[in-house]
């Protein structure tokens, strides 16, 4: 078999690149324009390095303290659900114990329910803990999912069973073959979780929108609503805010993608 | 130890997850819909009121409007569906270099929040300024207030939807292509089927319990929409009324008007709507998905 | 020990939940902290000075700052007045004061502190014979205009004897589509647009005794089709263009002649140093029937359930004192005091600007903002119905005849 021509592949892909990649340019272009030039018809193409639309982004929202917030969030919310996901999926794929199907369908049954659901409630509890805006109303929550469990009980379900039976046979407990075999065994599963929950918790929107109204409290998703509230349609302070609320999450996905991506197929073909 | 031990073991590393699951998602459905058969005071507080507050949604414009718009915004954002396998199929063409850079670019938008992704199609959509009319002028034409229109809003915001899930679209499909057996293409080859006809008759059947599960997600995601919305559209502009989505009126009655007893039945609305067209698409899938 | 791990977790969250319900209560020493709530970020160096003041002289109170953007602010006064815990002071807007009043969350105040303030402006926040809020500043709506603009078609500036005439009449030479140039912006806005002149026509927003609309009288549909005209005749842009950029910003690009804005944009066009030179402010042109300027005050309330309530009291009152309002001067932010006789200090801080102008020819002739018990929910009507008028689906006198019924409901109902 002869090997096929690509280039045409190539033609049309880079063209989608393009279009992928030409929103974000056009977002750091602006982010460096004044106002006016950014308001010109035909559009000026070019940055005229207008460093101070970070500056006053920077001061009209806490941005810094914004981002220290998200990176708070999503480092605790990745680790809670990397800890607790990874306990009860091993524990519905390896152990046996009675009610475990029963349990298990409630878990997804809640994959079913949409979000919205869930706030109001919510909500009212945080209210009552005297937890609106705080970091851990947005903690909270986020570091139980179903999603998780599903997804880690699918890897751990893949691993041979004579690797409990043996580490059994040697004396240890369940947890100890958690930790010590397991674990180790299912990095890619928590490698492609972890992605995924930083990315969703970096994110969201709704929740920490209507449970943390103080903008020392927010974060960047947050704070970016609440600087277009202030901002309206000034877009180069607008994207100057942008830029810096979502680089870091296009920086760890640039380093990370095969194991992101390979986590989502998994996600495809299992699901 | 086939014992009690086991059975408490696994009931304790359970434990934890079952707990919060029990705290943050099992006991708000129940809250809300219990929620959602009551009014809530201006201060606090709220009283039953039986059904009168679907009564109210079932007849009031603004929800019709929002469950219409989010309804299109779906089925616009599902028929972009093809252009991800398109995109996957390109990727998948044997020998093709710089998969991973390809993969990187269309990936950008899934991992950019959502939040900054609005609002930097705002700009692009700007009837005045934005870079689309601009490009659109070059070739004659006289594009509209894409945002500030309610003829327009949904659709400007459904391109901006199918833009950021194409990437993540694609991936699943590539994967699911990397799952068809080469010998099938062999074959095919040697009873002189081109490379279109094979893709008809092979890739794309073979292809279907993927695009069945693309199908379901997309559609479940999309008719959650909020972020983008939100972001492109103020709660003020005259463009909501063609652009307000089921989500986007929950946050407006919950956290702006402060009708949880309203939002929380809007909630309910849109659960019983993902139930019935999930169940629907399970249904259709029968008759199109290829089961080997 | 591996055990630890996961009790970790749970123990982590028994502690994080250990750690709310602290909250202040009286100390025997009369010591005090009370909270301050306010929503604009522009007003935060002068409330810190004010504060600052205060706290000198009452050296046994402090007084904390918490700052909610707008989006949020009232959602969050909401949920809190609910729980019983609304800021000790915090800003009200005439929209919102009978609702917090009736709803026992605010405390009435002590009606002679509000002496010498403007009426037009006090008395958006009596409700049933008491004062609920004391006015700490005044927004003027002004009219704003590109001085290259005008010298470019040679139109003399517009002065405080304009009538909609003269806008009108400068509007036509001032715009030049060539150039995709306007002579003035027409946003859908109440409080600096329409409301003005549906006053200025001789109509009404609302009856005196706020029982009836106004929009269905002949005068008041003019006032309105002032603003659908100026876009019929192209001299203004089309609806669309203000939902997609706001017309502050809009104004910025140099396009347009004339915008019918507020003093408070102030400072946001004197930060722009291109800005500064460009534009400057005259007061609204009179219409047909009358001079007649919006007048909308911020004010302070007292909640109704603080545990400080003289000391919140008395802070509320410092604010609009002729101390704290020359020290809300003098910072020269957004806001322009209320109090009569203290604004001199923000004049001079935009000192091209004709501003001591347009304050002393407007303030004689301030109406109050209308409002009701529930006046979001008929502006919310107005708004959705007006849209249509603006964009030239419907004609303007079918869509205000209806917006009058649909008021007039919702005002029987309150």
């Amino acid at each position: 078999m002869n090997r096929p021509r690509t280039w045409p592949a190539h033609v049309l892909l880079a063209a989608g690149a393009l279009l992928m990649l030409a929103p974000f340019a056009w977002q750091v272009v602006v982010s460096l324009q004044t106002l006016p030039e950014s308001l010109r018809v035909p559009p000026k193409f070019t940055p005229s390095w207008q460093w101070s639309n970070f500056a006053d982004a920077f001061r009209s929202v806490p941005l810094a303290r914004q981002f220290l917030n998200t990176v708070a969030v999503s480092a605790a919310v990745t680790a809670g659900q990397l800890l607790l996901c990874s306990l009860a999926a091993y524990a519905f794929a390896r152990l046996r114990f009675p009610g475990r199907g029963a349990v298990f369908l409630l878990f997804l049954a809640v994959l079913m329910v949409p979000g919205e659901l869930f706030i109001i409630p919510r909500y009212e509890i945080m209210q009552e803990l005297g937890w609106l805006d705080t970091l851990q109303a947005l903690i909270a929550p986020g570091v139980f999912g179903a999603f998780g469990t599903f997804l880690l009980r699918q890897f751990f379900l893949s691993l041979p069973r004579e690797l409990d039976e043996a580490a059994r046979l040697d004396g240890a407990n369940p947890l100890q073959i958690y930790w010590h075999i397991m674990l180790p065994l299912v990095r890619p599963g928590l490698l492609a979780l972890g992605l995924l929950t930083v990315m969703w918790s970096w994110s969201s929107l709704l929740w920490p929108l209507v449970v943390n109204t103080d903008p020392e409290m927010m974060t960047l998703s947050a704070g970016l609503a609440s600087l277009r509230g202030q901002f309206q349609t000034n877009f180069p302070i607008l994207f100057a805010g942008s830029v810096v609320a979502s680089l870091p999450v296009i920086a760890l996905f640039v380093v990370l993608q095969r194991h992101l991506v390979a986590g989502i197929a998994f996600t495809g073909s299992k699901g | 130890m086939h014992s009690t031990r086991e059975w408490a073991w696994g009931y304790l590393l359970i434990a934890p997850m079952a707990l919060g699951l029990a705290v943050f998602y099992l006991w708000p459905i129940v809250q809300t819909i219990y929620l959602s058969f009551t009014e809530s005071g201006v201060f606090g507080g709220h009283t039953w009121v039986g059904t009168a507050n679907f009564t109210e949604l079932l007849g009031d414009e603004e929800t019709l409007g929002a469950l219409g718009n989010t309804l299109l915004y779906a089925v616009l954002v599902l028929a972009g569906v093809p252009l991800a396998i398109v995109i996957a199929a390109l990727l998948n063409v044997p020998g093709l270099r710089g998969l991973g850079l390809y993969r990187t670019l269309y990936f950008l938008p899934v991992v950019t929040m959502p939040a900054a992704v609005g609002l930097t199609w705002r700009y692009l959509f700007n009837g005045d300024f934005g870079a689309i009319n601009y490009l659109l002028s070059e070739v004659g034409i006289d594009g509209p207030y894409w945002v500030g229109d309610p003829d327009f809003a949904i659709y400007a915001i459904a391109v901006v939807g199918v833009w950021s899930t194409v990437g993540y679209n694609a991936v699943l499909f590539l994967a699911g292509l990397q799952g068809i057996p080469r010998p099938y293409y062999e074959a095919a080859s040697i009873d002189g089927a081109g490379r279109l006809r094979q893709f008809f008759h092979i890739t794309l059947p073979l292809l279907t319990p993927t695009t069945f599960f693309v199908i379901v997600i997309t559609m479940i995601n999309a008719l959650q929409v909020f972020d983008l919305v939100f972001l492109i559209i103020d709660l003020k502009s005259p463009a909501l009324s063609g652009s307000r989505t089921i989500v986007y009126l929950f946050f407006e009655k919950g956290f702006v008007y402060n009708q949880r007893g309203l939002a929380a039945a809007i909630a309910v609305l849109l659960l019983g709507l993902i139930l019935v067209l999930t169940a629907i698409q399970f249904r259709l899938q029968k008759r199109w998905v290829h089961h080997e | 020990m591996r055990f630890r791990l996961p009790l970790a977790g749970l123990l982590g969250l028994t502690v994080l939940t250990a750690g709310c319900g602290a909250s202040a209560e009286p100390a025997a020493d009369g010591k005090a902290t009370i909270s301050y709530a306010i929503w604009d970020k522009n007003d935060q160096a002068a409330a810190e000075k004010i504060i600052a003041a205060f706290q000198q002289a009452n050296p046994k109170v402090t007084v904390k700052l918490e700052i909610t953007p707008w989006e949020q602010y009232w959602t969050k006064l909401q949920t809190a007045a609910s729980g019983g815990a609304a800021p000790d002071v915090f800003w009200m807007n005439s929209l919102n004061v009978r609702l917090y009043a009736d709803g026992g969350v605010i405390a009435p105040l002590d009606g002679s502190k509000a002496a010498g303030l403007p009426e037009a402006v006090v008395n958006g926040y009596r409700h049933d014979g008491k004062l609920y809020a004391l006015p700490h500043n005044v927004s003027i709506p002004a009219l704003w205009y590109d001085k290259k603009i005008f010298d470019a078609a040679g139109v003399a500036y517009p002065t405080a004897d304009w009538t909609w005439d003269d806008v009108k009449a400068a509007a036509k030479k001032l715009t030049d589509p060539a150039k995709q140039q306007f002579g003035i912006l027409a946003p859908m806005w109440d409080q600096g647009g329409f409301y003005n002149t549906m006053i200025q026509a001789g109509g009404h927003v609302l009856s005196p005794d706020g029982g009836k609309s106004g929009f269905d009288d002949p005068a008041s549909i003019q006032g309105l089709e002032f603003w659908t005209g100026l876009i019929e005749d192209k001299l203004a842009p089309v609806a669309e263009v203000y939902t997609d950029t706001d017309p502050i910003q809009l104004f910025q690009s140099g396009k347009y002649g004339m915008y019918y804005g507020g003093v408070w944009f102030a400072s946001t066009y004197w930060a722009d140093p291109e800005m500064r030179a460009r534009v400057d402010v005259a007061p609204l042109p009179k219409g047909p029937a009358r001079e007649a300027v919006i007048l909308l005050g911020l004010a302070n309330s007292v909640s109704a359930k603080s545990e400080h309530p003289r000391e919140a009291a008395a802070f509320a009152e410092f604010v609009s004192s002729d101390q704290a309002q020359k020290i809300l001067s003098d910072s020269g932010g957004g806001a322009l005091s209320v109090r009569p006789g203290t604004q001199d200090g923000w004049f001079a801080a935009f000192p091209s600007f004709h501003l001591k102008e347009t304050y002393d020819a407007s303030m004689p002739h301030g109406v109050p903002y209308p409002a009701t018990l529930n006046t979001a929910r008929w502006q919310d009507v107005q708004n959705k119905l007006l849209a249509d008028a603006w964009s030239g689906k419907r004609p303007v006198a079918d869509v205000a005849k209806e917006i009058a019924t649909r008021m007039n409901e919702i005002l029987a109902e309150e």
